[in-house]
């Protein structure tokens, strides 16, 4: 009996920690998205106002609309891209041999770097006049030249996928080198001996047993590209006009911008809702038993 | 189906040789098994005439053409593994179709080639499973049927016999001797265990150390092993192995062995060879030397008997009704045909003139 008490009290500390830190915000912000709390009238948090948040953005808030297509794009184009620049590098340096130990140690570096950085980074390196990234586009193609990257909506949307999946990719390429290097080999060699091109034992014997690893990079990389912000802020600013603004930056600047800590709440909770399905998802899909792919 | 040839063929990774200067002709239908302890250069020489491994140098011929420079896939074999090698996400029936699938063969005559080589190994009724679903001498048979499914040129088959207990080892054995007798086809096959090798090849290859230590026919290898590593690898339980002298004819040992050996040349020291079961035990005095019972094991079909003549200990194989206690003085008959002689610094058999 006193084992049993010494062990609730043991966890007691890290249970007020992940309560106070976590659980009590989710809390409070669930019941102010269904509260009208401007700080600009009030201090204080005003009336309970039902699902009227909710249903103003789902129904009538053209930013809100905007967010979601361009968290949507944005998603899209950086989940497969690193999804598929992952499977490539991985595959080609499968085969490093003495390399690997050394292409791995530099594989984690660009992850090591802080994203707020890349954002500030990559924002120098496609500069109007100075930037890196425009001269050499500029040189490549011509007609590039005189071009703004950060001031075209597809092509600032374009080069914060870029940042992003400069972050990742390289981490990702560990994560599904590590999944090859469990596959057992039999499977592949028998394919060869069988008469398969090396394309062939690709599609028809390796992508098929590595799609469990495949899975979850591409939901673990959803959940990360679905609360971009940190480059928002430091590379494009949500622009131009709204054409990066993701629904994570929409949050900020609804609330530190327009001060509307309601709406805020409720478009956050939003997207809480998506993170939370896709993690459920995902810590499904890791649990499930070896054997069962 | 083709010959195999393998012509000074040398594997090195660094500075480990693991196959070296090795020459082998493989005849057309012959089933060749290579025998070795693990790390002898078997599955090596095996991977090789796959093409999963590139020799360092030396030529390997399948048929008249040279195949070094050949992808598996243009070799025209088909392999089974030690661990199956199935693909896990395909059923049965696409697993042993995957050959047919590749060789461009379609429809209903993929299906029915797939009946055929499912209904040679008994898998009929579990074409719809997935590999996951079988147990392992189930997930064999997928595996030979997928080798036999097309008409290769050479079988190679790697330990397929090791990942299953052992009575099903004995049965997949003999269906899988039956299997290469009605196809006919040449095969190589991979083993550390001497009884797979005794009873399934016309010819054995016994590898030590990256060489061939003796290339026989099973009774020969068991007969006149050509040296003392041969001698002691093949046979359970083992070759008796006494260390002694040989002169003029007659070898002696300490602890009063004496025999005639009919090998007038040598001259010098020797290990002389006996197996068990040409060992038999008589009454103290009757035999041709004593020995002390040192240990009595009934295997079931007979009795071991370790017994300690001098410095040598010596297996003979008593009938199974034979008991005695540890300590005892018994004599030891030697069959006086049946003796191998070896010298003991080069480890060469010593034949008679």
């Amino acid at each position: 009996m006193r084992d049993r008490t010494l062990k609730y009290l043991l966890i007691l500390p890290a249970a007020l920690i992940v309560l106070g830190t976590t659980i009590w915000p989710l809390a409070v912000s669930l019941v102010t998205s269904f509260r009208d709390w401007r700080l600009t009238r009030s201090l204080a948090p005003g009336p309970f106002i039902g699902t009227e948040h909710y249903v103003i953005a789902f129904t009538d808030d053209p930013d809100f609309a905007n967010a979601a297509m361009v968290t949507a794009l944005f998603v899209l184009i950086d989940v497969t891209i690193t999804v598929v620049s992952a499977l490539g590098l991985a595959l080609l340096l499968r085969r490093a041999g003495v390399l690997q130990s050394l292409t791995r140690a530099v594989l984690i570096l660009p992850f090591a770097v802080s994203p707020a950085l890349v954002g500030i980074s990559f924002r120098f390196m496609f500069n109007a006049e100075m930037g890196v990234f425009t001269w050499l586009a500029g040189v490549l193609v011509p007609p590039l030249q005189n071009f703004v990257w950060l001031a075209d909506e597809w092509a600032a949307l374009l080069v914060l996928v870029f940042s992003d999946a400069w972050r990742w990719i390289p981490y990702m390429t560990l994560v599904v080198l590590g999944g090859l290097a469990a596959l057992p080999k039999e499977p592949e060699e028998a394919a060869r001996i069988d008469g398969a091109t090396e394309l062939q034992v690709l599609r028809d014997v390796t992508i098929p047993a590595l799609l469990p690893v495949l899975a979850v990079v591409a939901i673990l990389k959803t959940v990360f590209a679905l609360k971009m912000f940190d480059q928002v802020v430091t590379l494009t600013g949500g622009g131009p006009g709204a054409a990066t603004t993701t629904l994570a930056y929409l949050v900020y600047s609804i609330a530190f911008r327009w001060y509307d800590m309601g709406y805020a709440s409720a478009v956050a909770w939003i997207l809480t809702a998506i993170l939370v399905f896709l993690a459920i998802w995902y810590m499904k899909l890791i649990l499930r038993k070896p054997g069962q792919t | 189906m083709a010959e195999v040839i393998l012509r000074n063929v040398t594997k090195r990774w660094g500075g480990f040789v693991a196959v070296r200067d090795q020459s082998l002709t493989v005849k057309d239908g012959e089933f060749m098994v290579l025998l070795g302890p693990s790390g002898c250069g078997k599955t090596t020489t095996m991977r090789m005439v796959a093409g999963l491994e590139e020799p360092t140098s030396g030529d390997i011929l399948i048929g008249p053409n040279r195949v070094n420079d050949l992808p598996p896939r243009e070799r025209d074999v088909a392999m089974v593994f030690q661990s199956y090698g199935l693909y896990p996400h395909m059923t049965v029936a696409d697993n042993i179709g995957y050959p047919l699938k590749l060789r461009g063969v379609r429809g209903a005559e993929r299906q029915r080639q797939i009946e055929a080589a499912a209904a040679k190994v008994e898998l009929g009724d579990l074409l719809h499973r997935k590999p996951r679903e079988l147990s392992g001498g189930q997930r064999q048979r997928v595996a030979l049927a997928r080798a036999i499914v097309r008409r290769p040129q050479v079988f190679l088959m790697d330990e397929p016999l090791s990942n299953l207990d052992a009575k099903l080892r004995v049965s997949t054995r003999a269906e899988i001797k039956h299997l290469q007798y009605e196809l006919g086809v040449t095969t190589i096959y991979v083993t550390h265990d001497q009884i797979e090798a005794m009873t399934l090849a016309h010819r054995v290859a016994v590898m030590s150390q990256g060489e061939i230590r003796q290339l026989d026919t099973p009774e020969a290898i068991y007969d006149r092993p050509a040296d003392l590593f041969v001698a002691g690898f093949i046979g359970s339980p083992p070759m008796n192995l006494v260390r002694g002298e040989h002169a003029s004819g007659v070898f002696t040992a300490a602890g009063g062995l004496r025999a005639a050996t009919r090998i007038a040349g040598h001259r010098g020291a020797a290990m002389l060879g006996i197996r068990p079961e040409d060992v038999t035990v008589a009454p103290a005095g009757a035999g041709d030397l004593d020995a002390s019972v040192y240990a009595v094991e009934l295997t079931g079909d007979s009795v071991l008997v370790t017994a300690q003549a001098g410095e040598a200990r010596l297996i003979a194989k008593a009938d199974r009704a034979w008991r005695a206690e540890p300590g005892t003085t018994i004599g030891l008959k030697l069959d006086a045909t049946r003796l191998h002689l070896f010298d003991a610094d080069t480890t060469r058999r010593l034949n008679p003139e």
